[in-house]
């Protein structure tokens, strides 16, 4: 896994390549810590090049998405491929968590 | 003849050879406390404390080398009192190249200081936090078979003259010393945390039913659970809410480990507690969702919680964010996606109940993720598909699910990680 973060329009973005699993999560962990340390209002998660995630990647936004609630933070997920979408539907993720197709839709909705 | 094979010696030699065996004493002697213990507290302290006396010094320190921070940190400070040796472990730490420590860590050389108030590689910093005056030092690098390992210093002795040469040979065996030390502290920590997840996957089978098997009526149930980790995050329950009821829970735990063990705990009481007395499982859940509410670190289950009536076959299920399952029945495999509500512990949330009329010979096959999201080596995943064919061409075998999972630890073999997999087969007898 790697993470890059960016700034579109402002706004941080969390761009996220390869497995976020078990191994991988903590390093997210600390990455989503931060950003809810500083009290960013709107976090957005690029998916657009993760391969896979697992229950312990998902329980890692699930602890970040519950921090930023907390003050009143957004975390939107944005360009989720095709089969990590098909868990989160399933999973029923996407009553969860905000997802949106692009950084642009998840900025002007 | 006798008096001319002797040999004059003179004096200073001989004070010399004196010395010199002196000192072979004092390294045997320092070799001898350096290798007689494992405990890394111990041993600092020991050799400090001699050095400190043989140096007649006013304090020792070493500092340690992090290599994830590239910098030098107080491990062991002796002096003379107590505060400032708190002080300096504390707060001080120096990067590579700062202060003499500094400069003889990144040298790999030591340096000898007679003034270090008119000595301009000095770091009076830490001086100036402990309020300890240094006045002389000598500092010697530590390195041992894996490179630095920190860096020794002797601060205001009141030796005229000692050996540098010895006390090089010292620093080198002592650091030899500490990295055997450092070795067996980790080896006992990992011993340590390889025992806590025996007491935990212990514990986590306490809370899985005793027996795999439970028949009540014309209902048969039988669970396979193999944990990949020692500790896993797969968990099923077998319970009679009421007369005449079985109830079958199947579920999956974010992460694994002993957070995933104690959680799973939790869950297995919370849940026998919530299903007493209950004949629909969307309350169960329901309660369920708001008793792991408050999960740490984002935990979260996924779940189906299955009622069947002992005597007609009636069941109703709900799900919560948790795979599809298999029906077995008319010779055909059916893949069945309850309505579902998001996995338990997240977000308030309702969890909708569905009706199911099984016929005789009917089976129901549950399950985690682990079955279909078995990984091969060279990284795919064997996929639900393959899984609900693998079923159908085994649609009559009697033990099913010893072939599924077969079949999935085939297609596994070599993979470097395998996931947990639970298997629950429900089957009914049919109407007396």
């Amino acid at each position: 896994m790697k993470i890059i973060i960016t700034s579109n329009s402002g706004h941080d973005v969390l761009a996220i390549s390869g497995e976020v699993d078990m191994d991988t999560s903590p390093e997210l962990r600390t990455h989503l810590l931060e950003f809810i340390h500083k009290r960013t209002p709107l976090l957005l998660i690029d998916f657009r090049e993760v391969s896979y995630i697992d229950s312990s990647g998902i329980a890692t936004f699930v602890e970040g998405l519950k921090g930023m609630m907390v003050y009143g933070g957004k975390l939107k997920f944005v360009a989720i491929p095709e089969k990590i979408g098909e868990i989160f539907s399933f999973a029923k993720l996407d009553r969860v968590f905000e997802i949106y197709g692009s950084i642009e839709d998840a900025l002007h909705r | 003849m006798a008096e001319e094979s002797l040999v004059s010696v003179p004096a200073e030699y001989l004070q010399k050879l004196e010395k010199k065996v002196e000192r072979l004493y004092t390294f045997i002697e320092i070799t001898e406390i350096i290798s007689s213990t494992h405990d890394l507290d111990v041993l600092m302290n020991l050799v400090m404390e001699r050095t400190k006396k043989e140096m007649e010094a006013e304090a020792c320190s070493i500092l340690f080398y992090n290599k994830a921070t590239n910098k030098l940190e107080f491990e062991v400070a002796l002096c003379e009192d107590d505060s400032t040796c708190t002080l300096l472990k504390k707060t001080i730490t120096l990067d590579m190249g700062q202060g003499i420590a500094g400069w003889v860590a990144e040298k790999l050389e030591p340096i000898i200081i007679d003034d270090a108030a008119s000595d301009t590689r000095f770091f009076s910093g830490v001086d100036q936090q402990t309020g300890f005056i240094t006045k002389n030092l000598i500092a010697l690098p530590l390195v041992g078979r894996t490179g630095l390992i920190g860096v020794a210093e002797i601060i205001n002795h009141n030796r005229s003259s000692y050996d540098l040469e010895m006390l090089q040979l010292l620093c080198r065996q002592f650091a030899v010393a500490i990295e055997n030390a450092l070795l067996y502290r980790e080896s006992i920590q990992r011993e340590r945390l390889k025992q806590e997840l025996e007491i935990a996957a212990v514990l986590q089978k306490s809370f899985l039913p005793e027996s795999p098997y439970f028949s009540k009526g014309q209902v048969s149930l039988s669970a396979v659970n193999i944990s990949a980790a020692k500790v896993g995050g797969d968990l099923y329950d077998f319970i009679e809410p009421v007369g005449g009821k079985v109830g079958v829970l199947i579920g999956d735990v974010s992460g694994k480990g002993v957070s995933a063990a104690l959680y799973m705990a939790k869950i297995v009481s919370d849940f026998r507690y919530a299903a007493r007395l209950q004949i629909s499982p969307s309350p169960v859940l329901h309660e369920l969702n708001s008793q792991l509410s408050r999960s740490p670190r984002g935990m979260f289950l996924t779940a189906v919680y299955m009622i069947i009536d002992t005597e007609t076959g009636h069941a109703e299920a709900s799900s919560a964010g948790h795979p599809p399952f298999l029906w077995l029945g008319g010779g055909q495999v059916r893949t069945v996606a309850l309505p579902s509500g998001p996995p338990l512990g997240i977000i308030p949330s309702e969890y909708p109940s569905s009706s199911m009329q099984l016929d005789k010979g009917d089976r129901i096959l549950l399950f985690t993720d682990g079955l279909f999201d078995a990984k091969n080596s060279s990284g795919s995943r064997i996929g639900m598909e393959d899984i609900v064919r693998f079923t159908e061409n085994n649609y009559h075998e009697a033990d099913l699910v010893g072939r599924l999972i077969d079949h999935i630890q085939d297609f596994a073999t070599g993979a470097d990680k395998a996931d947990d997999v639970t298997i629950v087969e429900v089957k009914w007898g049919g109407l007396p």
